[in-house]
Parts: C-alpha cells; sequence; structure tokens
C-alpha cells in the first residue's frame, strides 16, 4: 500500500512537471535556445582552430548542459520556489513522500530535457558531421548512470536550497559556469589531456558529471566498452546511491527543524 | 534636465542595491566574478586543448589565445548587462514596483536606462577581475605568457570601447524590454539566448568570417563584435584591425541600435497601457 502510494505520488509530481513543458510548445523553443547556440559556439571554436576531430565534445557539452541547466533551476531550485508558493507546506501537510515527489520532478524533468538534447544532436550532426566510434550499450548504461546520479545530487541541492532560502537564486549562478568547467563539459578535466593540477581534478571528481563526462567521451568517441569504463561505472552508480540518501537525510533534518521552529510556513527568508 | 538625471541616478543606485545589497556587497561582487571567470576559463582551455591534440597540426599560440580569452571576458560582459531590462520589467510586473513606476511623472524608459548602467558597472568590474584572475590562472595551469599590453593608455582604449558599447546593449535592453511588457513567463530564459547569440554571431570566440555568408557580413558589422575588435586591437598585440574604425562603426551600429530600441520600447508600453497588461502579473 505504502509502495503504492509512493509511486502514485511520483507519478503525480512526473506528470505535472511534464505537462507544465509540453503543454506549452513554446517552452520546448524556449529552454533550448543556450545548450544549442552554446554548443554551436564553441563548436566553431573548435572548427576555428582547425580542431576538428574534437567538434563532438562540444556537441556532447550541449546535450549534457541542458540537463545540468535542468538539475539546477528546475531541481536544486523547486523546493525553494514551492516554499515561496505556499506549495511545500502543502508538501509538508500531505501524506505524501518529499523523495517521491523528488524523484518524480526528476523523471519529468528529464523527460522535459529531451527534446533540448535531441535538436542539440541533430543541429551539431547536420553541420558537423562529427566523427563516432561508439560501443553504444556502454554509452547508454553511462548516460542513464550520469543522470542518476547527477539528479540525486539535484536532490540534495533542493535541500540545501530550502535553507539558504532567497540566496537560491545567486548560488545557482554562481554554480552553473564553473561546475561546467570543472566537470569539463566541452574538454577533458580529469584524466589525460586535462589542463588541471591533480588536486583540482580530485576535487572535479567529485561532480557526478565530471566522471560522468569523461566515460562519455570514451564511449562514444574512444568505442570503449563496459569493461574499460566500469570503475565510472561504479563511481556514478555508487554517487547516486550517496547523493539520493543524503537528499532523504537532509530533508527529514529540514523538515524536523521546520516544525520545531514553525518556520515551514515561512515563505520568504 | 536634472531631474531626469536624478532618476536615472536613483535608478541606477536601485540597481547597484538590488544586484549586490542581498548579501555583503564586496561578497556579492567576489560573486559576480565566478561566473565570467570560469566561463572565460573554459573557451580558453578549449583552444589549449584542442590545438595541443591535433598532432602538430596546428601550433599554440599565445596570441590566439589571448585573443579567446579577452574576446570571452568581454563577451560575458555585455552578456551580464544587456538582458538587465529584461529582468528589471519583468520582476518589477511581478512585484507590483514597475506599475509604480510607470504611474510616477518619469519615464520608465529612464529607470530601464538606469537600472542598464548600475548592470554595466558591476559587470564591467566582474569582468575586468575576471580577465585578471583568469589571466595568471592560465598563465600557471598553461605554462604559458599570455601577451596582454596593458598600460594607461591601451586600458583607457578598452574604457573607451567599453562605454562606445553601452548605446548598442541599451538598445538591445529596449527590444527585450518591450518584450517583457507583454510576456508573463519565458522572458526570463532570454538571458540564455542572449548569451548563446553574443557567443555564435560577436566574434568572442572566432572571428564572424567563418560563418557561412549572408551571415558573416551581418555579423561582423554588428556594434557588439565591433566592441570586440575595437578592445582587442588595443589589449593583444599583433591583433590586426582598426581601433578608430571598429569605434565608430561600434557607436554607429549602437546609436541605429538606441534609436530603433526607443522607438519599440514607447510603442510597446502606449500598447502595454491600451491593453491593460503593464500590472498583469501572470499570463
Amino acid at each position: 500500500m505504502e509502495t503504492k502510494s509512493w509511486l502514485r505520488t511520483m507519478r503525480a509530481r512526473a506528470l505535472v512537471r511534464l505537462w507544465s513543458i509540453f503543454g506549452e510548445r513554446l517552452w520546448i523553443i524556449v529552454s533550448m535556445g543556450f545548450p544549442v547556440l552554446s554548443s554551436l559556439a564553441l563548436s566553431l571554436l573548435y572548427y576555428s582552430i582547425g580542431a576538428v576531430g574534437y567538434i563532438g565534445f562540444a556537441i556532447l557539452g550541449g546535450v549534457m548542459v541542458s540537463f545540468w541547466g535542468n538539475v539546477l533551476w528546475s531541481m536544486a531550485s523547486q523546493f525553494n520556489w514551492d516554499k515561496q508558493e505556499g506549495l511545500f507546506e502543502i508538501y509538508l501537510t500531505s501524506p505524501a513522500s518529499l523523495s517521491a515527489i523528488l524523484i518524480g520532478m526528476s523523471i519529468g524533468g528529464i523527460i522535459g530535457t529531451v527534446p533540448s538534447a535531441i535538436v542539440v544532436i541533430a543541429i551539431g550532426w547536420a553541420l558537423f558531421h562529427p566523427v563516432v566510434s561508439a560501443s553504444w550499450g556502454a554509452v547508454a548504461l553511462t548516460f542513464g548512470l550520469t543522470l542518476a546520479s547527477l539528479y540525486a545530487m539535484g536532490m540534495t541541492l533542493s535541500s540545501l536550497y530550502l535553507t539558504y532560502g532567497r540566496e537560491a537564486e545567486s548560488i545557482n549562478n554562481v554554480l552553473q559556469d564553473p561546475v561546467s568547467m570543472l566537470s569539463g563539459l566541452y574538454f577533458p578535466s580529469i584524466g589525460a589531456g586535462s589542463p588541471f593540477p591533480f588536486a583540482i581534478q580530485a576535487a572535479a571528481s567529485l561532480i557526478p558529471l565530471t566522471i560522468g563526462m569523461e566515460a562519455l567521451r570514451g564511449s562514444l568517441f574512444g568505442g570503449m566498452g563496459i569493461e574499460a569504463i566500469w570503475p565510472s561505472l561504479a563511481a556514478l552508480a555508487v554517487m547516486a546511491v550517496v547523493f539520493l540518501a543524503l537528499s532523504s537525510l537532509a530533508l527529514n533534518a529540514l523538515e524536523r527543524r521546520g516544525r520545531r521552529d514553525g518556520t515551514i510556513a515561512v515563505r520568504i527568508r | 534636465m536634472i531631474s531626469s538625471f536624478r532618476s536615472l541616478f536613483a535608478s541606477a543606485w536601485m540597481g547597484i542595491q538590488h544586484d549586490l545589497a542581498w548579501t555583503s556587497m564586496p561578497v556579492a561582487l567576489a560573486l559576480r566574478v565566478v561566473s565570467p571567470f570560469a566561463a572565460s576559463m573554459t573557451v580558453s582551455i578549449i583552444y589549449w586543448f584542442g590545438v595541443t591534440n591535433t598532432g602538430g597540426a596546428v601550433m599554440f599560440n599565445p596570441a590566439q589565445l589571448a585573443y579567446v580569452l579577452v574576446g570571452s571576458t568581454l563577451y560575458a560582459q555585455v552578456a551580464a548587462y544587456a538582458w538587465v531590462p529584461t529582468i528589471a520589467i519583468a520582476e518589477g510586473k511581478n512585484l507590483a514596483v514597475f506599475p509604480h513606476i510607470y504611474l510616477t511623472a518619469r519615464s520608465t524608459a529612464l529607470y530601464v536606462a538606469g537600472r542598464t548602467l548600475s548592470a554595466f558597472a558591476i559587470s564591467t568590474t566582474a569582468s575586468v577581475a575576471a580577465l585578471a584572475v583568469a589571466y595568471y590562472v592560465l598563465d600557471s595551469f598553461l605554462n604559458t605568457t599570455i601577451p596582454l599590453s596593458v598600460n594607461p593608455l591601451t586600458a583607457l582604449m578598452v574604457g573607451a570601447a567599453l562605454v562606445a558599447d553601452i548605446p548598442a546593449a541599451l538598445g538591445l535592453g529596449y527590444v527585450l524590454g518591450a518584450y517583457s511588457l507583454y510576456a508573463s513567463k519565458f522572458e526570463w530564459s532570454l538571458p540564455g539566448y542572449i548569451a548563446g547569440l553574443l557567443m555564435v554571431f560577436s566574434g568572442a570566440l572566432f572571428p564572424p568570417t567563418i560563418l557561412p555568408y549572408p551571415l558573416s557580413a551581418g555579423a561582423t558589422y554588428l556594434p557588439f563584435t565591433q566592441f570586440i575588435a575595437a578592445a582587442r586591437v588595443a589589449i593583444v598585440p599583433g591583433v590586426s584591425g582598426d581601433y578608430l574604425y571598429s569605434m565608430a562603426l561600434c557607436l554607429i551600429g549602437g546609436v541605429i541600435f538606441l534609436g530603433v530600441g526607443l522607438l519599440i520600447y514607447f510603442a510597446a508600453e502606449r500598447k502595454a497601457r491600451r491593453d491593460g497588461v503593464i500590472d498583469r502579473r501572470m499570463a
């Protein structure tokens, strides 16, 4: 019974997200602006310096930046916005599980971001014909695990943003570009080819996107199979579990504190 | 005239308070440096990675790295303030500030201009700091010396180029502001579009001549492209170009942008009043 209720909550929240995206078709076009144009610009940068063999990196980065943007703006910030609108206290007073709501939001967000990713691939493919040497099974598994760990991180951030309140938007603005740089969305930021010192590479490896991008590049452009990238896959799986557990713990702690201090209904702090 | 300046100054001061006073000002300003620093580092590293991994087909050129670094920092500077009118109006409508400004004896165009000028000051400070930090960090990470010519004269020339770009950015801001008067949902995503378009068409990362015709011709004569070109001529040794020619094109283009932007903005404001959407918060 409890599992059924959990699944219904998750489905309901996913449908809200999907309806908000696909119910307004213009939104789909609007949301793909930055990923498409930035991917195009960086592909042209690779092209202009004669490094055409790496244009695929810029296209792949454009695909993944769509999901990273979705995690930051539609996952991490969402509970904070819900709180401002008065929705969060309704979540808490209902029997719905907060984790189910967050996972529903993630699933809706992933499906809603797919059109943007497809357009980035289509435009990149049509204009630059990047050379792909893929091990598709490894690509699919890496992609799935990267999204799982990335959205789990978004769930953890959403509880943190509830604590930070109105500073959340500024934190998002501060996080977006540095994480894009450190995680190597458009160039290898860890391992061979990285310009960063070891300490920075180690710190960057704590971001799921870093591990995911490295494994995606290896499997999509280097033809690496699962046997070659399994350490990355294992790391992504561990990160997904750890972030899920962390988000659950943080949300429970926040809920307890909110009930004790009477701040759940405070919309703006 | 004096009261118009007072309104402009008050709006600019409000912009400074809005953008920096949510925490201590030095912290807010430091946080503003992070994004342009990371963005300029990203494209500079892409250049470095691209040329050092082509098997010797292309040689690493520090001057080219300087070209990319300066272009990306300046692009970030424009992208950070050109969209402020959009947000000033959209947020103002949401929080009921904008209808009140509309009801005062002063034009909302002055309010928008003031907010843009404050954002210009903040983004210029942040971008110069980002350029300085990126310069030293890249020097250290890539074991190279990036050739930049920084002295009082070149600093003055870059400063003049930044100021010459204000009319164009303000004109673009008025066009987007006109959209914000009507829109109640998608205006939040416009900054992403502006940043992306500037990345492709302003010559920030690569010469616009590599774009297919007629896009290359259009991109070359954009005031934003000419602003970046003028600043590069000033600060990057060996870059081909004519500073005064670029400045003149930037100013002429900027005046046209500003004139057209104001016409569109005032027409939209009149229509918005007739249609009763100036105080509309939700679509």
